[in-house]
């Protein structure tokens, strides 16, 4: 019963007890790092398991660190929207982690293996902390710590361009976790409060006085977890960090780490703010615009590239867009489909970027034109991509599909009709740039177009299977999880 | 506005300058050592921000002492304590970015941002 109540604060302590051991492994018994991470992340899976299904049964979970009662002390808060990021959190860090078993040792130099885990199993508790956290100074020590280890997760791999892309990545975090703290310590100031519902309700009293400080508060808000974020004009540090780390690292960063801070925005515009405050001030037509440059700009941007994690970098910057047009939108559905393009693009940037790391992995090929042949000497592989480059393309039956058509949706909702003729001709754009790669693959055969099975291990196969076969099943069987989105998005708005 | 505002509540002021010349440090300088420096600036700005929300005129330190008269005011430690934690944690993001300078210096030479993309 003890540990029953503690589940919460358990889940992330684990980790970060276990990140204080890891180094004197990785010094001493570099071997057990990588099951020692297995085993946590586990763990830590069926923590947030058990989490979800006591959710589900209709409780909220609070948890209040040290027993200090919310005004005074760190709140612990699970609600739906919580508990599906913890269990998309977990689950895709326990796919990653098995992926990573083999592909760290042709990426990364062997004695930094350990250390890389730590900085892993860092990241994964402090996007939890994120997640669960309902105490805005909390968030902004938990937004740093994930900085720091997701910057320690690209310069893992000790080369050129990505200590050069580390650096980037870091002072632009740093300077977006600045922003941040300033508006934390302006709402402060104005409520007296840090736990967000709390200021929330000093906000709805006080927020008529300081019409000024609420614009300073927001743009500063959305400067500084738009940077880390990715929004179009902030993404410059992106693409070169996303593309020179470890694969398994991009799979993260791109896949995960960027979506944690959409979250905390969500709550922040949303449960802090209000939706008057977000439809008053001109944020919302601010978020559309940039939304709509950077599905465009990061489509156009990825079309040029030859380097494929390059390609599928900008990409992310592009489908981070969709993620933005739906919560701008500011309707049931456009916020429906902004959760659940947070679930798919994780899924389809796991399997895209596994994907691209087990062709380096067998091949050495980095640079989209030397895809010719690929589809036959690594048939699973290639299926599982061009699985994930359909569904970004929003083919229907498959889960990119749903995104745009709740997208459509939501724009008719909000009376923009206009964003749908965005949305077809960005999925044409993504068309323009994920097919060539199929076609090289399947179409213009090399000398021996007999088919051969991937050589890559079974521990790489198998969590980019499951990806794709996640992803299919999001465009197959949308209908529960969208109900329940939608039930998440409609307590979001009110 | 009453101008007396602005004298009262100068370290508001202080602390916005200080920021935005961080930032401006981060931004426009070419060495690396100095963008690092820049982020200290800029953080340190916001610390003096939260001193100044926590203190009181007047207002003693919060522990209880038997000898102070009625009514004295005693100041919240919430602030600096959220201070304390922030200076940690610019602490390490400086270590962290000086750790990296110096990997890139030896690959590269120099800490000028302009040679080293020259030089890639």
């Amino acid at each position: 019963m003890f540990l029953w109540d503690k589940l919460p604060f358990l889940l992330i302590i684990i980790i970060l007890l276990l990140c204080f051991v890891m180094p004197f492994f990785a010094r001493w018994k570099p071997v057990v790092c990588p099951y020692l991470t297995v085993v946590t992340v586990i763990i830590v899976f069926v923590i947030s398991v058990v989490l979800t299904f006591r959710v589900a049964g209709g409780e909220v979970i609070h948890y209040h660190a040290g027993d200090w009662p919310p005004p005074w002390g760190i709140e612990i808060f699970i609600d739906e929207l919580a508990a599906m990021m913890l269990l998309l959190l977990t689950g895709s860090c326990l796919l990653i982690v098995f992926y990573s078993l083999k592909a760290l040792t042709k990426e990364i130099p062997g004695p930094a293996i350990g250390w890389y885990y730590t900085l892993f199993l860092l990241t994964l508790a402090s996007m939890m902390g994120i997640v669960v956290t309902n105490d805005l100074f909390n968030l902004y020590v938990m937004v740093e710590i994930v900085s720091i280890g997701a910057v320690g997760l690209v310069v893992a791999k000790g080369e050129k361009l990505s200590t050069e892309a580390s650096l980037r990545y870091l002072m632009l975090a740093t300077l977006g976790s600045g922003f941040m703290l300033f508006a934390i310590g302006f709402l402060y100031q104005v409520t007296g409060n840090l736990n967000m519902p709390y200021v929330a309700a000093e906000l709805l009293e006080v927020r008529d006085q300081y019409p000024f400080l609420m614009w300073a508060t927001l743009s500063f808000f959305t400067v500084g977890l738009g940077v880390k974020a990715a929004l179009f004009p902030l993404h410059i540090w992106l693409p070169d960090a996303h593309s020179s780390a470890p694969s398994p690292s991009s799979a993260v960063l791109s896949g995960l780490v960027v979506k944690v801070y959409i979250i905390s925005m969500l709550r922040i515009y949303f449960l802090v703010f209000g939706i008057e405050v977000f439809n008053e001030t001109f944020l919302r037509s601010l978020i559309l615009l940039l939304a709509t440059m950077a599905i465009l700009g990061g489509s156009l941007f990825a079309f040029v590239q030859l380097d494929l994690k390059r390609r599928l970098a900008y990409s992310t910057v592009a489908q981070i867009g969709y993620i933005f047009l739906g919560m701008g939108l500011g309707t049931v559905w456009g916020v429906t489909a902004a959760l659940l393009h947070i679930i798919i693009h994780a899924l389809m940037k796991i399997c895209l970027f596994m994907s691209a790391g087990a062709v380096y992995y067998q091949t050495g090929r980095k640079k989209v034109i030397h895809f010719s042949g690929l589809g036959y000497q690594m048939p699973v592989t290639m299926a599982a991509f061009t699985i994930a480059s359909l569904s970004m393309v929003g083919i229907p039956f498959f889960g990119g599909f749903i995104t745009k058509y709740g997208l459509a949706l939501g724009s008719l909702e909000a009376n923009n009709p206009y964003f749908i003729v965005l949305i077809v001709v960005s999925g044409l754009l993504n068309a323009a740039y994920y097919f060539p790669i199929v076609w090289q693959a399947y179409f213009t055969s090399g000398h021996d177009p007999q088919m051969t099975m991937d050589k890559v291990p079974f521990t790489m196969l198998v969590p980019i299977i499951i990806t794709a076969l996640g992803i299919i099943y999001m465009g197959l069987f949308p209908g529960r999880i969208l109900e329940f989105l939608e039930q998440v998005s409609i307590r979001l708005l009110l | 506005m009453d101008i007396s505002m602005l004298w009262v509540n100068y370290p508001y002021f202080v602390a916005i300058i200080l920021f935005c010349l961080g930032c401006l440090c981060i931004l426009t300088q070419h060495n690396l050592v100095k963008k690092v420096i820049g982020i200290n600036i800029m953080e340190t700005g916001i610390f003096l921000f939260f001193i100044a929300v926590g203190n009181i005129e007047g207002g003693v330190a919060p522990i209880y002492d038997p000898t102070l008269p009625e009514g004295v005011l005693y100041i919240n430690p919430l602030p600096s304590v959220l201070v304390l934690t922030g200076i940690v944690v610019s602490f390490s993001v400086t270590a962290f970015a000086l750790a990296i300078i110096v990997k890139l210096y030896q690959f590269y030479g120099t800490v000028y941002a302009p040679d080293i993309m020259r030089l890639r």
